[in-house]
């Protein structure tokens, strides 16, 4: 399984690269991501010297209008020789036919992507690998992971998404508040549901509106298991600010075995507290209303 | 130019004829299993069986939706259920899935593939990549705005399939799964919540920054695209669908009606006056509970198209009863009573074919002859003097608060 890590941050790159197979970013355009043409390129070079892998994301729904602007990333993104896009629109599917880079397409359908038949389909259309959703239990993810052992990646640390509108909630609400605050592409903010305690992080930038797990997903127990099936297991940073903390769980995903697991779960939770959760890998979410009543 | 299809929901047997006899031409069902709406969903096999045969006498066609984000053990049957399907001859399966278009062309040829909203395609590249996949038609994510719906119209050879009245998902179909966090609900196997609709207190860090007195929500207005209807046929959309499997049979009808009728003015006037515009608009008014806008069709969404403190705006007209049967000679309506009224109100009749028509109630009796002053049994049966001929399956209502 190759290790990657989201990378927010260009001045982390020294400290993460060496302790992850690769990284994945991107730029404005498509992503939460905001490096520029040059910083990618950068990027890319300093991977290239230390023999790791770059990767992009394109993580964003692409509107009729902004066509041209995918065009004009995927041909920049063509120049950079990359080892993979992460693709979450499927007219991405279609616009890279005349690049040559389908065989580099890595769809992450988030929530959609649940069973192994779906896998099955766009692993067939010539894809790279797919990405599974967040949204499975462990035993689920078993399942398709065995029945496409080395085509499957999956998202191993960090907030979870859980909602993506094109409406821009923050704007909005503060236009409807008459408040002037500085909101626009803020790592800060939270939501609290009004009969709830726990916050969950939204933000909004040219994309739309997004809002992540108030806690962090961990996968210290299940990551040994799994590991020999999964292509690629992703960090994401996103909301995470320690750079410490981000450091430590590479290095402890890189390390972790059956006989210390519990040994490094456990320092890692002490040495870095927050909220931690193992997500919906013990917890299936098929509840109806009526049997929640 | 093929004419526009009008493709309506329901939420049962009922109102699925209902939206037929009120002029859709096409109705989309969940079955007891595979559809995003787990309460909605009660068509059982006879109920399909009977929906398709009843749609067939009509020229109706009939999709099924088979749109849950499917698990492994989601598919137990499917190939079973399919082949039923097709054995009683449904139109189309309205799927989220791609790897049901292998299936549905191996089990059930005849039946065509849509691709559901909740796989939010957007652009024509995405239709595209549905079309090679085997898609027969694609429904557009909601987020499209008129223009973009005309420009992603003149590029593609595969159907579309476009919202025009109901529900708004606040975020990407399919893409949300705050419903399984706060509530253990799938969202988008049947269990959503509509946590968007909830009220969220808003912090920066420990700060809290939302106003106590109008906390966020991402509740969103009702969409109306009467205004696009007419640009929607123009451009060769194919299909024009109404939101709304848990509505009422009064909203199904009124809805259905109102469009019927409006899409069939353009057809024949080659286009549809302002003031023919209001008139529809106001007839769809008496349908909502909530309030509406045009959504994305107009651009982006800003705070006028956002709920903050209003779920409901309340009817302005309220579904009083149902026509089962008319006796000419004695010109009796059988009534099936659905809300309160009184000996002496106002009430409208409408139907598939009346037009709306206002009467007082003047005599109500029940089955034994005997005088009612008050309907305020729901399902009870009245016999109600029409000074107008009605049919089964007109509906009344109130006019009061006009």
């Amino acid at each position: 399984m190759e290790l990657l890590l989201t990378l927010r941050k260009i001045d982390m790159l020294e400290k993460v690269l060496p302790l992850v197979d690769g990284i994945i970013c991107g730029k404005y355009f498509c992503s939460a991501y905001r490096f520029s043409k040059e910083e990618l390129v950068q990027i890319r070079k300093y991977c290239y010297s230390l023999g790791k892998k770059f990767y992009i994301v394109m993580d964003n729904f692409i509107s009729e209008d902004e066509k041209m602007l995918m065009y004009e990333y995927l041909d920049f993104i063509d120049t950079l020789n990359v080892d993979g896009i992460f693709f979450h629109d499927l007219g991405v599917f279609d616009a890279v036919r005349s690049y040559s880079l389908r065989s580099r397409l890595i769809y992450d359908g988030k929530s959609v992507m649940c069973n192994s038949l779906d896998a099955a389909f766009m692993l067939d259309q010539g894809i790279d690998s797919v990405m599974i959703s967040r949204e499975l239990t462990l035993e689920e993810v078993k399942e398709i992971a065995v029945n496409h052992p080395g085509k499957i990646d999956m998202q191993i640390f960090g907030h979870l998404r859980m909602s993506y509108s094109r409406r821009r909630f923050l704007s909005n609400y503060f236009r409807q508040i008459r408040k002037e605050y500085d909101y626009f592409d803020k790592e800060t903010l939270s939501l609290i549901e009004e009969k709830r305690e726990y916050k969950m992080p939204i933000m909004e930038d040219e994309g739309g509106t997004f809002i992540y797990t108030d806690y962090i997903f961990t996968m210290f127990d299940e990551l040994c298991e799994l590991r020999p099936y999964l292509k690629r297991g992703i960090i994401d940073t996103l909301f995470v600010e320690d750079a410490n903390k981000i450091a430590q769980v590479c290095r402890d995903y890189r390390r972790i075995n059956e006989s210390n697991r519990d040994f490094i779960r456990e320092s890692f939770y002490h040495n870095y507290p927050d909220h931690y959760s193992s997500g919906y890998l013990y917890q299936k979410t098929n509840i109806t209303k009526d049997e929640q009543n | 130019m093929s004419r526009i299809e009008l493709l309506a929901p329901a939420k049962d047997l009922e109102k699925a004829k209902i939206a037929i006899m009120y002029g859709a031409d096409a109705v989309y069902v969940g079955g007891m299993f595979y559809s995003l709406r787990s309460r909605a969903s009660n068509f059982d096999k006879a109920d399909l069986k009977e929906i398709s045969r009843f749609a067939k006498r009509y020229g109706a066609k009939v999709y099924v939706t088979v749109n849950i984000i499917f698990h492994d053990d989601d598919y137990f049957g499917i190939r079973e259920y399919l082949r039923y399907l097709e054995e009683i001859g449904i139109d189309a399966v309205i799927i989220s899935s791609l790897a049901l278009i292998p299936i549905v062309r191996q089990e059930a040829p005849h039946i065509e593939c849509h691709i559901s909203t909740q796989l939010s395609s957007l652009n024509s590249s995405a239709v595209r990549t549905l079309k090679e996949f085997g898609a027969d038609r694609v429904v557009l994510a909601r987020e499209a705005s008129m223009d973009q719906i005309e420009q992603i119209s003149r590029k593609v050879s595969v159907p579309l399939e476009v919202f025009i009245h109901g529900g708004m998902c606040s975020n990407y179909s399919g893409r949300c799964t705050l419903s399984n966090r706060m509530t253990l609900r799938d969202a988008n196997r049947g269990g959503c919540a509509h946590s968007c609709r909830w009220k969220y207190e808003l912090y920066d860090r420990d700060q809290l920054v939302s106003d106590p007195g109008c906390l966020l929500s991402m509740s969103s207005k009702d969409l109306r695209a009467s205004a696009y209807v007419e640009r929607m046929i123009r451009c060769g959309v194919a299909s024009l669908k109404i939101e709304g499997r848990m509505k009422s049979e009064y909203y199904i009808g009124q809805v259905v009606r109102t469009y019927r009728r409006m899409i069939d003015e353009i057809y024949m006037a080659d286009g549809l006056s302002e003031e023919r515009l209001t008139y529809y608009d106001n007839e769809l008014s008496k349908a909502e509970n909530r309030p509406s806008d045009d959504g994305f069709l107009s651009g982006d969404c800003d705070n006028s198209k956002h709920l903050y403190d209003v779920n409901g705006a309340g009817v302005t007209h309220d579904y009083v009863g149902f026509v089962h049967d008319f006796d000419e000679n004695r010109n009796l309506a059988l009534v099936e009573v659905k809300n309160i009224f009184a000996r002496g109100e106002l009430l409208e009749a409408f139907g598939p074919v009346l037009n709306n028509e206002s009467f007082k109630v003047e005599y109500m009796f029940d089955e034994n002859w005997n005088p009612v002053d008050l309907a305020n049994r729901p399902t009870q049966m009245l016999l109600i003097r029409m000074p107008f001929p009605v049919s089964k399956g007109d509906m009344l209502r109130k006019v009061s608060r006009l």
